[in-house]
Parts: structure tokens; sequence; C-alpha cells
């Protein structure tokens, strides 16, 4: 479809922001601005161990104080409600899933689970209770190494397991053992027979993508209703169905609504955690509302904690550069692994799919083993498990090209998927796109062929300047195919158009948006269809009481499926107008006969007949007399849109650094990205996706890093130690575009954000060993950091004496 | 133990009756009821989501008890818009896409306001370093700087 088909330029325009004056001028509804009348404030009391036995749990003080009004531990609460896990949050995925509840019964496994909690009238009242609570622990052995933890003699982390395997599998050569078996066998042979192998220990450390508005939960329980509860999260209607599992509360009277606004998510609200289950609990028990607002130190204590593999990955490469296979053992260190829909292992996982990341690598080896360990469990962070992936994979491929002594963009490039649509060795579909096309496009603008002479000159002079590059496909969403399998809901996108009397439209979106800008791309959408204006467009958004199922907002599914849906829904709704519209005025025209432009709907053939998309929407919905035969009243649809392929996006990224080889520090020079994110709806939006998630992506790999120490105590639970990059920290990035429109959605849009981070890492470390390639340095470890590099430069000089 | 306090609030004064340990951020929220001023680090100084404005100079709200604004002048980001006309940071942040979730919003809108009085003509890399204290989790400071520039502009 072209724009002078429907409603003129709205796609592809830098439209303003809907959100945005609510939110400048201070008037945005976050979770913790919801105010009910009465309502009591929840506080945790956490474990201060990683591992041990609680013996016992006095809550005698804090009840006596003043203002609270209930105290609850573990095992009471293991009386009153169910425990995890839920089927509804649970993958069809064979790995073992701990039992838990949302305070830990007989023993805690990580430093900061919740052992106990307080509700009382105030919210300092709470916090004075909290710390009344005394539990006596008896300290059992800190289970942290993720390879030790695998030993069959490890201490376990649950004992209902024989071991602390919470996960194990290969991603490649079929379902079946013996299937598995022989392409092992035929990947060895490969490798024996290859030109080159490089072989590589690649660590990426535990770090995630904490947002700036914490976890909360506000729930109300009315005895005829049931429970209201809003929570900031990514899939309410998933939310939902859980809660109203474990707590044997029919569905129907289980309402969960996603505050309007959401200070960001990133993944970590996508989960189905365990504090809402007691916020909502609690509600219900004492008949009153119930808040809880996460505090920055349990955020950091308890989630967004994501990214911590190991890969021992191998590459063999002919001479010329094209890589023959890829072979991989993952280890991921999952945590304590309690968490519903993602149980820390469903991100390693999903990395460990998506590894040959844009490659046309046919012959892989890849095997995935996640360890239960005494650390908060990994739960998503922007980039879902391939953050870590796409490091091991991008670093490779550098290096195979410098062992051959070629151009790192040279192999990339060589071995880049060319034929669409493809599936990987790990079952992956990339549905179209153009790769090399995006890649050609940085290697020009960032001038490859310059910098490497500016590099040469810098280089006489003793200055060290590098060049990076990160690639990979990233998923836009993913089908029901995927979806169902992976995490036991379904992919589509789903939208309930309305159009009212006096010709405004309103959409009933039951996914939630955490900054995306979901209500004017959904605008955008609707005006293009429909020919009217975006002011006249209304998008409610997470309610489950008065929305279409949705699948969340989750991994970059709004630009391909929920918008698809949007447009579908539209679709539906103009065609029969046009059907009324025919009828109406005597031509017998087909649906198509009809222009909606600028709020008139024309006939093609003749002009003069037209009339206003108000005046036929009001004929429509409240004059329903002499309708077409059959046709019924009202101007409503609910689309559901499901991908005939499976969709992707592909991106590279490039930094030039320069690095001071004597302390190791080095500044990001330039930073640019190339990407496919096929038509584009609103410019602004997805370029700040773009430079938002490199900047994600930039904190992560320099800043950001959980720290426990040998006992299991977190010691980086405050934004202070927990570092995040600051805007006098990080580049300005430069955004270049290399679209190809996906034919698998009615607008060609493809959904991109999620995994913007992905070739970042790639970018930065290929660019330092680049930069220290005289030095002999190569980057396999993150954080890449200055004292990190300045070792490293020690070790080479050390060695060349 | 209480104390009255005075504290006037976009020209607005509230006499109150409060607790001398409650945070300046909470009685902004909670009594005042002006939940423009976010929390994003609960309390630790760093975030600057609950930055404020204490007689005309940008401070962290979380980091003060309200006992000690009182008898001060607050501005908030709700006191920004004057006789219903943006403030030319607010219109700028919307012509610029500095805002995704907008949690950090206010807080830099508050701290900004401040820094353009002081410069009014700042470098990318002034207004950079002017941000140090807010932090921004979706934007990648990109649009945030440009925005900042581009206002600074329409005010000379
Ligand atoms: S809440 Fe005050 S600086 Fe973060
Ligand atoms: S816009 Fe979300 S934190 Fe800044």
């Amino acid at each position: 479809m072209t724009d002078t088909e429907a409603g003129k330029g709205w796609l592809g325009r830098k439209l303003k922001r809907k959100e945005d004056y609510r939110l400048t001028t201070g008037k945005g509804n976050f979770i913790g601005d919801i105010q009910l009348p009465g309502m009591l404030h929840l506080v945790f009391v956490r474990s201060l161990h990683a591992h041990a036995k609680i013996v016992n749990i006095d809550t005698s003080a804090a009840e006596e104080l003043k203002g609270v009004v209930a105290v609850i531990a573990g095992k009471q609460l293991a009386e009153e409600i169910l425990l995890m896990p839920q089927p509804i949050v649970v993958p069809n995925i064979p790995a073992n899933h701990p039992t838990f509840g949302p305070l830990a019964i007989g023993k805690v496994k990580f430093h900061g689970e919740p052992v106990a909690a307080i509700v009382a009238r105030d919210k300092y009242v709470a916090e004075d209770a909290a710390e009344l609570v005394m539990v006596d622990y008896e300290m059992l052995p800190y289970v942290g190494d993720m390879e030790a933890a695998l030993a069959p003699d490890a201490t376990r982390v649950h004992e209902q397991f024989d071991d602390n395997i919470q996960y194990e599998s290969s991603l490649t050569g079929g379902e079946e053992i013996a299937d598995q078996e022989a392409n092992d066998v035929r990947v060895a042979k490969i490798f024996e027979e290859a030109d080159l192998v490089v072989k590589r220990r690649y660590r990426c450390h535990r770090c995630g993508v904490t947002p700036m508005e914490p976890r909360g939960v506000v729930a109300d329980w009315d005895h005829a209703e049931g429970l209201s509860a809003w929570i900031t999260t990514q899939r309410p209607h998933i939310d939902r169905l859980a809660l109203s599992d474990i707590l044997s509360i029919p569905a129907e009277q289980v309402r969960v609504m996603a505050p309007r606004d959401q200070g960001g998510a990133f993944g970590t609200k996508a989960p189905f955690y365990r504090e809402p289950i007691l916020i909502c609990h609690m509600a219900r028990k004492l008949g009153r509302p119930v808040r809880w607002i996460e505090s920055r130190e349990e955020h950091l204590m308890s989630i967004s904690q994501e990214r911590d593999q190991i890969h021992d990955l191998e590459i063999a490469a002919r001479s010329d550069g094209r890589i023959l296979a890829l072979r991989d053992r993952i280890i991921a260190d999952g945590g304590d692994g309690c968490e519903g829909v993602y149980w820390g292992y469903l991100m390693p996982f999903l990395g460990a799919v998506l590894l040959p990341s844009g490659y046309d690598i046919p012959n892989c080896d890849i095997k995935l083993k996640v360890a239960f360990t005494n650390k908060a469990v990994l739960s998503p962070a922007r980039s879902f498990g391939s953050y870590p992936a796409r490091f091991a994979m991008e670093r490779a491929m550098h290096t195979v090209a410098r062992e051959l002594g070629l151009e790192p963009t040279a192999v990339q490039r060589m071995n880049l998927v060319t034929e669409f649509p493809y599936t990987t060795a790990t079952g992956f579909n990339y549905d179209s796109g153009n790769f090399i096309k995006v890649l050609d496009n940085l290697v020009e603008k960032i001038d490859l062929t310059g910098f490497r002479r500016e590099q040469e000159e810098a280089r006489k002079q003793g200055r060290y300047l590098g060049i990076g590059f990160g690639l990979g496909a990233e998923a836009s969403g993913m089908a029901s195919e995927v979806l169902v399998q992976m995490e036991n809901q379904p992919g589509y996108g789903a939208a309930m158009v309305r159009v009212d009397p006096r010709g405004k439209v309103q959409v009933c979106d039951g996914d939630c948006s955490q900054g995306q800008g979901h209500e004017t791309t959904v605008a955008q959408v609707v005006a293009h269809e429909m020919g009217i204006s975006p002011d006249d467009v209304k998008h409610s958004q997470g309610d489950t009481d008065n929305t279409p199922f949705g699948c969340g907002t989750i991994g970059a599914r709004a630009g391909s499926y929920k918008l698809s849906a949007v447009a579908q829904a539209c679709r539906h709704i103009k065609e029969k107008m046009s059907r009324i519209a025919a009828h109406d005025f005597s031509v017998s025209a087909k649906p198509e006969d009809f222009d909606f432009i600028d709020g008139e709907i024309i006939y093609r053939k003749d002009t003069n007949i037209r009339t206003t998309f108000a005046e036929l929407a009001y004929r429509i919905v409240m004059t329903p007399l002499d309708l077409p035969e059959g046709e019924e009243a009202g101007l409503e649809h609910t689309a559901y849109f499901e991908a005939a392929m499976p969709m992707i996006c592909f991106a590279a990224h490039a930094a030039i650094v320069e690095v001071d080889a004597t302390t190791g520090q080095f500044e990001i020079k330039r930073y640019m990205t190339s990407e496919d994110m096929g038509r584009v709806i609103n410019p602004q939006i997805v370029d700040g996706q773009i430079t938002g998630g490199v900047v994600q992506g930039i904190s992560n790999c320099i800043f950001e890093e959980f720290v426990y120490d040998d006992t299991g105590q977190q010691l980086t639970s405050t934004l202070e130690n927990y570092k995040l990059a600051t805007a006098a920290d990080v580049p300005h990035v430069e955004v270049t575009h290399a679209p190809t429109p996906c034919p698998y959605t009615p607008l060609g849009s493809r959904g991109i954000g999620e995994g913007v981070p992905g070739p970042v890492p790639g970018a930065l470390s290929n660019a330092v060993t680049d930069a220290l390639e005289p030095l002999g340095v190569e980057i396999t470890e993150l954080p890449l950091r200055p004292n990190v590099i300045w070792k490293l430069i020690q070790q080479n000089r050390q060695a060349a004496e | 133990m209480y104390k009255d306090v005075t504290i006037t609030i976009n020209g607005e004064e509230y006499q109150e009756h409060i607790p001398v340990r409650l945070l300046l951020v909470d009685f902004i929220r909670d009594v005042a009821g002006l939940t423009g001023t976010h929390v994003g680090c609960t309390y630790e100084g760093v975030c600057g989501a609950c930055t404020i404005q204490i007689d005309s100079e940008a401070v962290k709200s979380c980091l003060m008890l309200a006992v000690q604004a009182d008898g001060h002048e607050v501005a908030t980001v709700e006191g920004l818009a004057q006789d219903g006309k943006l403030h030319p940071l607010q219109e700028e942040f919307n012509e610029h896409h500095a805002l995704q979730c907008g949690y950090c919003t206010p807080g830099i809108l508050m701290n900004a306001e401040e820094f353009l009085k002081e410069n009014p003509d700042p470098s990318e890399d002034e207004i950079r370093e002017a941000l140090i204290g807010n932090l921004c989790r979706c934007t990648g400071y990109v649009n945030i700087v440009t925005a900042i520039k581009s206002a600074a502009e329409k005010m000379a």
C-alpha cells in the first residue's frame, strides 16, 4: 500500500508524541501515584544471607508496633495460597521449575529473598516494623560458582532436585539424542579438516537493564467484584490468569491494570513475580487496599540481573574467511531459578538459539547448561539472553578475520545470510531482509577506508585507535509458533478498534507501554488507514476488563504484531463503511472503490459522491435503518494478527575508540548504527529506541556489574555502586537506516527495539582489540574496564619481553 | 515527633503538621499531592528523578527533610508551565523526543531550567556535564541534549 491510497502521510512521519504533554507537566499516572482511600503499605523483610536455613521468625515486636495491621511469614502464607509453579507461567520446555512461594519457606536461597512482610497504615511505620522482625538463620554453604554448582556432589540449591542442573540440552541436531550425536560427529569432522580453528572462552558478566521506575503493585478487594490490581507489568493478561490460579480466585473476578504510565521496563516487568501474589493476597485477606512500591535496593537485589554466561566457543573457517562450522558449550548462572514465565533459564536458552545471529552457518553444535546458584534469578533484560551470545560470536568473527589477515567486516559480510526465508541450525527463522545492505551502509557511512588510513597515521605517533563492528538479527516479536513452546502463551497481536458515533476512533489494546510511545504510533496507523487525524484516535491499554487478550509488550512486538492488528481491524471496519456507503449512494462499488482521505470517504469513480467519516459513522452506529441486507449495526472489530513467517530486523553497529595504553582508559570517539526496521511508522520513535538501547548496551558493557562476594552477599544494590551511564559518560550515538520493508506485515513494518543492545559488546570490544592489536591484546571478558585492559597490556608486554 | 511547617510550592502555601522525619519528596508527593516529582533510587540521591528547586536552586528532594524546607519556596515540574503556556524546555522535549517513559523527565526539566539560567548558551559537553545528576534509562541522552540546546536557543 502506498501513502496515497489511505491516510496521507501519517506513516513515516515524525509526529510529536501524544504522551508528552502529561509527562512533561507532571501529570503522568505511574504506579506510585495511585492512591486509594484507606490504602495500606506493605514492606518486605528480606534475607540477609545467600543460603541459610530459617530456624525461627519472631514477628511479635513488629506486630505490637502501633499502626501495623498485619505481619506474615512464609510458612503461614503457604497454608493460605497455592505455590508456584502454576502451569500458566511454565514454558513447554523440559527443565526443572522449582517450587516456591512469595515468602521463603524453610530456607533462603539468595541474599534479598523475601522472608516476611509487614502491612501498616503508614510506609514509615511499616519500615520500622520490618526492622523489628527477628529471623534466626543457620548458615548453609553458598553455591556461587556456576561451573562448580554443576558438579554432581555440589551443595544443592533446591533439595527437590538431584543436582543443580536446571536445564541442559542441545540446541542443534534435532530432537532425538541419536540425531544430535550424529550432528556432533559431523561437525567435529569439519573442525578436524578446517584451515583454521579459533577457540576461546568468552565470559559475560551479570548485568541488566534496570528501569528508572522500580516495580509496584496496588491491590484492592471487593467482596462481589473480586480483585482489582494495578501492577507494573508488560503483560497484564498473563498476570491475571496467573493470579487467578495461584490465589484460587475465578478469572472473571480478577482484573489487572497496567498503570497508564510506566517508567521503563526493558524486560524487567515481563515475568510473573512473587511479590504481586502477596500484595493481592493481603488485599483480599484484609479486605483493604494494599500497596507495595519496590525500593531501588530491593530491585537491584532481586531482579534485573541478566547476561551471566560463559561461552566456550569454536569456529572452523576456510582460509578465505568462509565459516564452515560453529561449536559452543554455554553455561549460564540462572540464580535460584524462581520466577514465573522465565525461570532463569529462558534467557540463555533464547540466546543460544540466536547465537548464529545473521550468519549462514548450517553446521552448528551448540549445547547449553543452566545452573542453579544462590543468587537472584536471572531475569529478562533487553537483548534477552543474546547479549552475551552476540558478544561471543562477534568477538570470534573478528578473531577469525585477524588470524587470516582479513578485514573483519569482509569476513562478516561473506558469511551473512542472503537468501530468505532462512532457518538457522538452531531452528530460528529469518523472514526477509537485506543484511549486506545494512552492513555496507555502515561501512560506507563510518568510512572504514578513511579510518584505516587515520589509524595507521595515529599508530606512527604511538596512538591507539581502533574500530569494531557488531552485527546481528533481532526477533521482531515472536509468533505463536515460538511463544507457545517458549512461554506457554500465544504470540499474535490483538487490537479492538471501535468507531464512535462522532467518528472518533478508540483502540483497546491488551498490552501496555512503558515508554515506547504506543499511543502515538497506534494513532498514526489508525490515521493512515482511516484517513482521519491522529488527534481523533484514543488508545486505551493494559486493562484486562476491556481489552482483548494481549500477549504482552515484549520482544519488539508492537511494530510487527500490534500495529499490524490495528491496521487489520481498521481495514475490516473500512470495508463495512464502504459497503454501507455504496448502498446509501446506490452505486455498485467494491470496498476498494472508496478512498478514506482527510476525514472524508470519497467514491473514486465519481468524486462528487462523498460523505464525511463522522457522518457515516453516525449513520451506521446511531441510525441503523435501511442497512444493506445482512449488515449489522455498529462499527467495531477485534483483529488478531499472526505472522505467516516469524519476523526479524537486522542491525550493524560500529564503534571507534582510542585507548590510552598507559592507563587502559578508552574513549568512544564515534558510535554509529545501521538498521533495517522495515517500513518506519515514526522515525523519531524508532531512532529513540536505538539511541536508548545502544547506551544501555554501552552502560552494561563498561559500567554495570552485579557483584557477589564469596559468601553470596550482593554488594551492588544501590545505584551508587551499580553504576549506570550518565550523559557525560557516553557519546552522541549516530543512527543510520538501510530499510527493507517486511512482506509479511500489512504495513511493511518490523518491530525493533528489544535487541538493540545486542551488537554493542561486540562492536566495543572489537574496537578495543583492534586498537591494541599492535600490543597483542585480545578482549574475551566483560565488563570492559580500564583496569582489565591495562592488565592485558602489561601481560602482553611481559610475554613479549 | 511532629512539627508545624509552612512550605510554599509553586506559589501555593501549605501549612501542615508533619512528622519531622518526613522526607521533602514525600511531602511534595503525598501531602501536597504533586506526583510529578518522582522517586527512582529510593532516596540515595543518585538518580535525580526527584529534582525540584528550592528558592530557585535545583536540589534532590529525597535528600532533604520536609522540615528543612519550612519557610522556603519550592518549585516542582507542575509549576513550570505558566498560565497554560508550556516552558520552552517542555516544548523542545516534545519536539525532539527527549523522553520515552517520562519518569526521569520532571527532574531533568527542573535541573535544566536552573542550568540554562546560569548558562544560557551551553555547549553539548557542558549540557552533558550538567546532566550527571540525572539518570535516564530510556533515551541514551542524545535527544535530551538536543532538546536542552534547542530550548536555550529559543530562550535567547
Ligand atoms: S530519588 Fe532522589 S535522587 Fe533518586
Ligand atoms: S525517559 Fe525513561 S528514564 Fe528517561
